[in-house]
């Protein structure tokens, strides 16, 4: 079957035929699922940074498909790690290509939701506009809205797969929360140290922020609620 | 709207257009494609009587006839009713109407064309781009032609009434039916091509909606009158709309 036409059974999420791909030792696959993350998640980055400026959508196109192969590839030991310890059965090269086709799925339905962003844009009060605060609110709203909905499919598509090849549906699910929470951990934090990614209305456009390892995004959301409830 | 699929003949297996369970079961018996000299009356014949054939035939390569027949017939048959939404205002809106509800609608269906694709899969449809366009064609067709339908009741309201307010909730009012109608042979259509998680589909839907909505904010006025043809100002539609619902009644207006 040829690289491109596997993009669409992915995303059928049809685990049968989906699973054998996991032992295959052809690269050429592991660089469709690359190149797909690469074109997808730039195409939507571009999107959702052009509200701000256009250098900062070419950041952003830049940053997106980063912050995705940093967390894969920083999570890459601890993944296969755990798949091991867990019972999974999984080899290292077989869990990171797991985990590349779960972010290349996401990929596909963000890139997919492009032109709708777009639209989205076009109707949002630009950035010299008195109303800019809602144009940055409805940005960040409708960017969190689609990530989170590309995330739970892709993710959801992972827990088919992981059911399919271990030995037990609790195996799969055991595993699958434990790549889920070491993803998301360190997903955000990476966002946090990429940032921005939309660009608040009163900062430069930059591509990372002055010293961007200053402080963390956990450490971030505690304080705002503090603030919140003080 | 007769009933989707009705059989002409009684020993043809009735295809079921039931929604599909959790797990797809054998697929329904399909009806022929249309005939390879089948005109426009028989495609929109098939369009209201018998969608399964037009799936059938949207399938078929070299199909682009009959998905041209039907995307041209939703273009002129929203071009028709956007004609009798410029009466509300006559002038140049007259021309301009027909021309945004028509463009429009275009550019919505161009918009959500790729997230359906997508979404499509994601539902485990077993689809091509080529039939996923002709569905389109023939949803949009199906919507433009109920429209249509509509349309002397609209003309009647349009001109026994100075509310924008009271037109524009109207159109809405026809165009969600009409729409919900092309949606459900979406669905149908769907249904043939073994979508197993409809969850996908209908957050699709909901976009479409959105999308279609906000076009007619962004395209503003359509309604009523301005100086300009399009809007300077960016505002989402349900903001749009609650200014103009508590504007009350009035023939011209810079912001509809």
């Amino acid at each position: 079957m040829h690289f491109a036409s596997r993009l669409l059974v992915l995303c059928r999420g049809d685990s049968a035929r989906i699973a054998p791909w996991l032992d295959e030792r052809d690269w050429r696959w592991i660089a469709t699922c690359a190149l797909t993350i690469t074109a997808g998640c730039a195409l939507y980055g571009g999107v959702v940074g052009l509200w701000r400026a256009p250098t900062q959508a070419l950041y952003t196109a830049v940053k997106m498909p980063l912050l995705i192969f940093l967390t894969c590839g920083g999570n890459a030991l601890l993944n296969g790690l755990l798949a091991q310890v867990l019972g999974a059965g999984l080899s290292f090269r077989q869990t990171s290509v797991a985990i590349l086709m779960s972010f290349t799925v996401a990929s596909l339905i963000l890139a997919a939701l492009s032109p709708v962003a777009l639209f989205l844009l076009w109707n949002t009060p630009p950035l010299a506009s008195a109303t800019r605060g809602v144009g940055h609110s409805v940005t960040l709203l409708s960017d969190v809205l689609f990530v989170a909905y590309a995330g739970v499919v892709a993710n959801r598509r992972l827990l088919a797969l992981l059911s399919r090849i271990c030995a037990t549906r609790e195996v799969a699910r055991r595993v699958f929360w434990s790549w889920l929470a070491g993803n998301l951990f360190l997903g955000a934090q990476l966002s946090w140290v990429l940032r921005p990614f939309i660009g608040s209305p009163g900062l430069p456009v930059q591509f990372l922020r002055d010293d961007p390892m200053r402080g963390n995004f956990y450490e971030s959301v505690f304080n705002a609620l503090r603030h919140l409830f003080s | 709207m007769n009933t989707p699929n009705t059989p002409n003949d009684p020993a043809t297996p009735t295809p079921s257009i039931t929604p599909p369970s959790a797990v797809p079961g054998p697929p329904p018996p399909l009806p022929a494609g249309l005939p390879a000299d089948a005109g426009i009356a028989q495609v929109l014949e098939a369009l209201l009587k018998h969608p399964l054939q037009l799936v059938m035939e949207l399938q078929r390569k070299g199909s682009a006839r009959t998905a041209v027949a039907l995307a041209l017939t939703a273009f002129i048959a929203l071009a028709v009713y956007g004609v009798i939404i410029g009466t509300f205002s006559g002038g140049s809106q007259l021309f301009l109407a027909p021309l945004k509800v028509s463009l429009g609608s275009v550019v919505s269906v161009l918009i959500c064309l790729p997230s359906l694709f997508i979404f499509a899969c994601l539902a485990g449809a077993e689809i091509s781009l080529r039939g996923l366009v002709g569905a389109l064609c023939a949803m949009m067709a199906l919507t433009a032609l109920l429209l249509v339908g509509f349309a002397p009741v609209a003309w009647v309201f349009s001109q026994s009434t100075d509310s924008i307010a009271v037109m524009g909730t109207l159109h809405l009012f026809f165009w969600l039916i009409a729409l919900a109608f092309g949606l459900r042979l979406l669905t149908t259509l769907m249904s043939v091509w073994r979508v197993s998680d409809r969850l996908h589909l209908r957050v699709w839907k909901f976009i479409f909606v959105l999308v279609c909505l906000q076009m007619t904010t962004a395209l503003r006025p359509i309604i009523g009158t301005s100086a300009d043809v399009l809007p300077r100002e960016k505002k989402f539609f349900v903001a749009h709309w609650v200014e103009n619902l508590f504007r009350g009644a009035r023939t011209s207006s810079v912001a509809d």
